[in-house]
């Protein structure tokens, strides 16, 4: 067993043979990449001149207000392309080609890691293959005509339950038989080692930025810290930086769906145990065979049955705390953040904003609270008027 | 002894090659499957592995992937499974049998429950094609400790290279080698080198040396026989029952031609 594969009993490298090496080549080439300057020079030049980094850290004043605590938020939703997702994204590709691939490839459930993706190959000039389900290439049908147009090829999974984990299968599937030109962008904090920690390290800049902005303002560290988990990449990287500061809280928000104690849900945290899925082990929904069972939620983001190995050892652990937020609580967060500070949040980060509305109420005045405001809503826009109208919403 | 050890064992004083099967176990039902391993057993195949179902079959191709999921939907679990191998068992198959199966559905069950009641029901050995070498601490260790005769087989690579002899170094039963980059399916897509792989894998193993992913018949192994102690049919297997209706018949002459062929080439 490779230790460094772990995080307490969680992670590992649960892939087929003919992968080990490959995993093997990555973890060594991603370590000699983050000590060589050139490589975080390039970087740090497209976070900031491409991506519009830092973001910025907002204080939401009416939000406050109205809520009687100080509430800032990170505004991962400002990023080129809309999400926190192609923080990720640029590190990796940037490593692919170091590694001297041309092609890459990468699974997408709501189509932002997919976007993200489709978009890096073009500013590199790689071809980029996208894996989706078939239902989600139907319900996010403005992703698939970005991605296209950004010159990737999606391709409609139509296996199992032909969603985000299905089309994981079949980017897995792809690319044990393609890993000798093509490399895998694991979008999530998920995956064999060393993809949890590589997507940690992507994504903790936006951790790095958050602590140094909020104690500019603060003087101090912030008392609570809130994000959305579906897999769990733009929470690992919001708590990161956090994970030292033992005084400073740090909150998980999961999709409770229709409620944690129906069938259709995706905590699975709250309602999931120990198993392996996508070359990790970690909490996922099962039955009593342990045959995955299918998550729901609004959000197509938060609509994965499993989560990164990293957040059940920070849960396990009790460094972090897990919450759920259902969506018709979530739909809530989004209108309020929406009426009282002009931003449309993705439904994703409208369940950090739903929690951090309860949360506010157990805090005074002068504590505050950093929500990472992972993406923005346009994606959303036609999910959430159907919403609205009371016409429900396709899942 | 174990029983695919003895299998092993027999073959080579023989000096034949080993044929081995893959069926998906509760495809098209239960009753289906036990006919299907007695068939099997009297056709001439000498190591039977039984598939179990998976939501998340991320080694297998469309044809596996396809038939695992409709035995999920006909009401295949492991539950069940153990007791067709102990209900084959009782009507006096012989056969060494094997159960390829994902790591999830052992974890789930509990590591000790399940090899507990695998080695009750007569199971022989293990292919877990999710578990590599770095993975199998734990079996490995209550494999021990139960004193369990089941063996863990173990798989490589065309690009394992220099973890083979590691791999190797206390495997039992056979060395399952992986003649494709990918998943199970495949057919006439076998890696650029498969030949000097194949070559070079049987050159550090001690124990019988198993082509498979993507075979279809004999001939398709006859340009690697002398690297090869056998090999494995799955995919086209499962593809041919299905368009012959699960017809016993049709099962019996495919798997007695082919082990024909391959005694040919022995």
């Amino acid at each position: 067993m490779n230790d460094k594969a772990y995080y307490g009993r969680f992670g590992g490298q649960y892939v087929s043979e003919s992968l080990m090496n490959v995993l093997a080549g990555i973890d060594e080439e991603f370590d000699k990449a983050i000590t060589d300057s050139e490589f975080n020079k390039r970087l740090d030049m497209l976070l900031k001149d491409y991506v519009g980094r830092e973001t910025p850290l907002y204080f939401a004043s009416r939000l406050s207000e109205k809520y009687g605590t100080k509430i800032y938020l990170k505004r991962e939703d400002l990023c080129h392309t809309g999400a926190h997702k192609i923080n990720n994204v640029l590190g990796q590709i940037l490593l692919a080609e170091r590694m001297g691939k041309t092609k890459v490839i990468a699974e997408t459930g709501a189509g932002q890691h997919g976007v993200a993706a489709a978009t890096g190959a073009a500013l590199l000039g790689m071809e980029c293959r996208v894996y989706m389900g078939e239902e989600d290439v139907k319900r996010q049908a403005p992703n698939v005509l970005r991605m296209e147009m950004l010159g990737a090829k999606v391709v409609p999974v139509h296996s199992g339950s032909n969603t985000l984990k299905d089309a994981t299968n079949e980017a897995i599937r792809v690319w044990a038989k393609d890993a000798e030109d093509t490399f895998y962008i694991i979008g999530s904090a998920i995956g064999p080692y060393p993809y949890p920690k590589m997507v940690k390290y992507f994504q903790s800049v936006i951790s790095k930025e958050s602590k140094r902005q909020f104690f500019e303002r603060e003087k101090r560290l912030p008392d609570v810290v809130i994000a959305c988990v579906g897999g769990g990449s733009n929470s690992i990287g919001m708590f990161a930086d956090f994970i030292p500061d033992k005084g400073v809280e740090l909150i998980g928000v999961e999709a409770a769906g229709k409620g944690i104690d129906t069938m259709e849900h995706a905590a699975s945290i709250e309602r999931g145990e120990v198993g392996v899925l996508h070359g990790t082990r970690s909490l996922l929904l099962q039955d009593g065979f342990g045959q995955i069972q299918l998550a729901h939620s609004i959000s197509a983001g938060l609509d994965y049955p499993g989560v990164g190995p990293e957040h059940a050892y920070l849960y396990e652990s009790g460094r972090a705390k897990y919450v759920g937020i259902t969506d018709d609580e979530a739909m809530e967060g989004l209108r309020e953040l929406t009426r009282l500070e002009g931003i449309i949040p993705a439904i994703e980060s409208a369940h950090a904003v739903a929690y951090a509305m309860k949360k506010a109420k157990e805090m005074t005045a002068d504590q505050s609270m950093i929500i990472c405001l992972s993406g923005r809503g346009d994606k959303d826009l036609a999910t959430i008027t159907d919403y609205f109208a009371g016409r429900g919403y396709l899942n | 002894m174990n029983r695919i050890e003895e299998r092993m064992k027999a073959l080579s004083e023989k000096s034949e090659k080993a044929f081995i099967t893959y069926v998906t176990a509760g495809l098209p039902d239960y009753d289906k499957t036990a006919e299907l391993v007695h068939i099997q057993e009297k056709a001439g195949v000498d190591v039977i592995e039984l598939g179990v179902a998976f939501s998340d079959p991320i080694a297998d191709g469309p044809v596996i992937q396809d038939a695992s999921y409709r035995a999920l939907l006909a009401g295949a679990d492991i539950e069940k499974t153990f007791d067709l191998v102990k209900r084959v068992r009782g009507e006096g198959a012989e056969l060494p049998v094997i159960l390829m199966l994902y790591t999830n559905t052992i974890y789930h069950y509990g590591i000790k429950e399940f090899l507990s009641r695998a080695s009750e029901v007569g199971v022989d050995g293990l292919i877990v094609p999710d578990m590599p070498f770095e993975e199998q601490a734990e079996i490995r260790k209550a494999l021990g400790e139960g004193g369990y005769d089941i063996i863990l087989i173990q798989l490589v690579s065309p690009v394992s290279k220099a973890r083979v002899p590691g791999i190797l170094e206390d495997a039992r039963g056979f060395v399952y080698c992986v003649s494709a980059m990918g998943v199970t399916g495949q057919a006439g897509e076998y890696h650029k080198n498969i030949a000097d792989y194949l070559a070079s894998v049987k050159s550090v193993s001690k124990i019988p040396v198993m082509m498979g992913f993507g075979i279809t018949s004999p001939s398709d192994v006859a340009p690697f026989i002398g690297s090869i102690d056998g090999c494995i049919v799955g995919t086209h297997f499962i593809k041919l029952l299905e368009e012959e209706g699960y017809a016993a018949a049709a099962a019996e002459k495919y798997c007695s031609d082919f082990k024909k062929g391959l005694v040919k080439l022995s």
